[in-house]
């Protein structure tokens, strides 16, 4: 049973922080196993968020940023009161 | 050097061929160990989870032997990094935890564990400029209900799968994450398991990540001491 196309961070997710735990005086610390697997989880949580979509894609998506569907939307309202101011100058001048 | 036993998993008393650990047998029951160097695993960090790291290469050792083993008798794995006094801590072990272990042993013999991962799909780019605000209103809806259905189907893959496995568990979601459960299933049942997966991912339009087959790392989270 090879095991080379399980990601690291499955693997290390299950050796780390699943499984039989020996206590008592038999055992000996040998690794800072508490802190090994905190880290670990961490590292899954964050390649879950950021994982294969790249870091950013969200970002620019209105759906979930919508403050960049905001900025587009303030910018596009200004040039559309800009055209109309033009448009009502136009027609200003064009009166008889 | 400072010398102890690693212990990699509890297992049944039967001739394994290892190469390289051993087994440690009591009443039927054995411990797999090896002798280490208790110095290889002080000072392990997590920084890179890179291939070549020395966490890494243990991990992926530790998971090696489990599996081997595994792949002749039931297994319980140990966790990572359990080193024990000598061969009288492992007697004294397996003395202690006969019955508890046997019961374990038996409840997950014959049966391996698949890790199953559903994501919510990144949603297409939207040109704003050719959106007019009705129509982006009315995307942000029909975004809003898309992702409600696609969490409730996991949700449904989720009960699916637990009733075509002999246990299940689901981890904690995280970022994209919709569905990150461990199914232990009955090597028997291992066809209609995955054609399940097949079946509802198509009729859903979800994606399924699937790992395994796994020892049961997932369904042997319990504690064991010598007293």
């Amino acid at each position: 049973m090879d095991n080379r196309s399980s990601s690291l961070a499955d693997t290390l997710e299950r050796v780390l922080d699943k499984g039989v735990v020996i206590v008592g005086d038999i055992a000996v610390s040998v690794v800072d196993i508490e802190l090994l697997t905190l880290r670990v989880r961490l590292f899954v949580a964050s390649a879950q968020t950021a994982r294969e979509m790249g870091i950013d894609w969200w970002e620019n998506d209105p759906f979930f940023a919508p403050r960049s569907a905001a900025r587009q939307l303030a910018a596009e309202n200004a040039e559309l009161r800009d055209r109309l101011a033009a448009l009502e100058r136009a027609l200003e001048e064009n009166r008889p | 050097m400072s010398r102890g036993l690693y212990a990699y998993a509890i297992t049944r008393d039967r001739r394994i061929d290892l190469a390289g650990p051993w087994l440690i047998g009591h009443r039927g029951l054995a411990l797999v160990v090896a002798e280490v160097e208790t110095e290889r695993f002080a000072g392990l960090e997590f920084d890179e989870p890179a291939e070549d790291s020395p966490l890494a290469v243990l991990a992926r050792y530790h998971d090696a032997v489990v599996r081997a083993v595994f792949q002749h008798e039931p297994v319980l794995p140990l966790r990572f990094g359990t080193v024990l006094d000598g061969v009288d801590a492992a007697l004294r072990l397996l003395g202690a935890r006969h019955e508890e272990a046997s019961a374990w042993l038996d409840r997950v013999e014959g049966r391996r564990e698949w890790g199953v991962r559903v994501r919510a799909a990144a949603p297409a780019p939207v040109d704003l400029d050719a959106l007019s605000g009705t129509a982006y209103l009315a995307m942000r809806r029909q975004r809003l209900d898309a992702a409600d259905a696609v969490r409730r189907g996991a949700a449904s893959v989720h009960r699916a799968l637990t009733r075509r496995s002999a246990e299940s568990t689901c981890r904690d979601l995280a970022g994209d994450v919709l569905l990150e459960g461990a199914y232990l299933v009955d090597v028997e049942n291992e066809e209609d398991f995955h054609a399940e997966i097949d079946r509802l991912t198509r009729e859903l339009g979800l994606r399924a990540e699937i790992t395994g087959p796994w020892p049961p790392y997932s369904f042997t989270k319990v504690e064991f001491a010598d007293a």
